[in-house]
């Protein structure tokens, strides 16, 4: 069923949160998919890393999946979206918009900018660390990703 | 020297006017921005203090368990809490124009939303016709599943008994939800439209206390008004009504003067 396990999973997450970095952390800690979690911490640092710019500019992997917050310093998690989206370089990668926001405007909007999928995080626990392990079993193991 | 003063007074008007505009605006974006924006520490609050919980439970001592345990269930409230007060503030934030609706589908769709609960109290719930309004219509059926949800919930040990009727009345249609529940003492007529006041306390009948202030929000946003009739151990029945003439902007009018109260 997984066509990856010869190598890890690649995931990037922005979240300028610490405590929602940590708290990722320790969800995707007993995965069963092998996955590199690397952090950026707002929209700027997250376009550099995709873009293998500034201090990423020595090389780092394309990501398999994308996990998004919405609210970040500097460059907003929705800026960040549509420049993924609008670039032909990147646009095949799957963004997760994952936010503390459920208002309507948001969700509608992320969909817009061709999010492929919108999560809201739970405020309890168990559900948290219930729905990080769904999105790694959708993206890792159900879905079939494109070859980088 | 008379166009003067006209012209000086309608100025005036028209600055209060704005001034008001302008300070509800406010209040609605104060409620739905505290409340959008107090979630994200509440859930930092919230997941490490059951982090806590998970990894420590039993491990430190049995005040330290009871503390942790307070500490969740007060998050877990502040969560409820922090939700409903969006939704009272999302009430008036909704732009929608009214349409002209048959209120009994807004009815039905509120009955589906609570099957559950329908289900659960073995509740019989009858009704009679209902009117077609100007309204909107997600509004309606939110107004309709309070009523009713609250008619299941403040039931004695019986079957809850609910009965929905309307009928025109001067200028304006009278919605009435009357249910054989527990009853309300009179003085507490107006308390239970403010938003977070309750009658018990939350072991008896769980809830915050908002489905009543966002009902009466809505109604008043319809130029209608919302008031019960009860006793203590009497039932009770909650009345609301909405204007038959068009109020407000709405699409799919029928021409000046609205409806002549067609019912169902």
């Amino acid at each position: 069923m997984n066509t990856y396990t010869s190598r890890a999973i690649e995931v990037l997450l922005v979240e300028d949160n610490p405590g929602d970095v940590r708290l990722m952390q320790e969800a995707l800690k007993d995965s069963k998919v092998c996955n590199n979690l690397h952090v950026v911490y707002d929209g700027e640092e997250a376009m550099s890393f995709l873009r293998c710019q500034d201090k990423y500019s020595s090389g780092v992997p394309e990501p398999d999946l994308i996990m998004l917050d919405l609210n970040l310093p500097k460059k907003d998690g929705r800026e960040v979206l549509e420049d993924i989206k609008n670039d032909p370089a990147l646009k095949h990668i799957p963004v997760v918009v994952i936010t503390t926001s459920s208002a309507e405007e948001d969700i509608l909007k992320s969909y817009n900018l061709h999010a492929n999928c919108y999560v809201t995080k739970p405020v309890n626990l168990d559900q948290f660390i219930r729905v990080v392990h769904a999105i790694e079993d959708f993206w890792f193991t159900i879905v079939k990703l494109p070859r980088p | 020297m008379k166009n003067a003063e006209r012209k000086k007074l309608e100025e005036e008007r028209e600055r209060l006017l704005n001034e008001l505009k302008r300070s509800n605006k406010e209040l609605e974006q104060f409620a739905y921005i505290a409340s959008h924006d107090l979630q994200e520490p509440l859930r930092m609050v919230s997941s490490y203090v059951q982090l806590l919980g998970h990894r420590y439970k039993g491990r430190l001592d049995k005040d330290a368990d009871e503390f942790i345990g307070y500490a969740v269930n007060g998050t877990a409230h502040m969560q409820l809490l922090l939700n409903d007060l969006l939704a009272y503030s999302r009430v008036g934030t909704r732009n929608e124009p009214y349409k002209l609706i048959d209120l009994k589908s807004a009815f039905d769709k509120a009955l589906i939303n609570l099957k559950v609960e329908t289900d659960g109290t073995r509740a019989e719930i009858t009704h009679e016709t209902f009117p077609v309004i100007y309204a909107d219509e997600v509004q309606m059926v939110q107004v309709f599943q309070n009523l009713l949800s609250n008619a299941m919930k403040f039931c004695k040990t019986d079957t809850p008994l609910i009965n929905v009727s309307s009928e025109m009345k001067d200028d304006e249609w009278v919605v009435r939800v009357k249910d054989n529940g527990i009853g309300i003492d009179p003085k507490y007529f107006d308390r239970i439209f403010q938003i977070f006041k309750r009658l018990h306390s939350r072991e008896e009948y769980q809830g915050t206390g908002i489905g009543l202030a966002i009902c009466k929000k809505i109604i008043d946003r319809h130029k209608g008004r919302i008031w019960v009739e009860s006793g203590y151990g009497k039932g009770a029945t909650f009345c609301f009504t909405i204007p038959v003439k068009r109020q407000g902007p709405a699409v799919g009018d029928l021409g000046p003067g609205g409806i002549n109260g067609a019912g169902i």
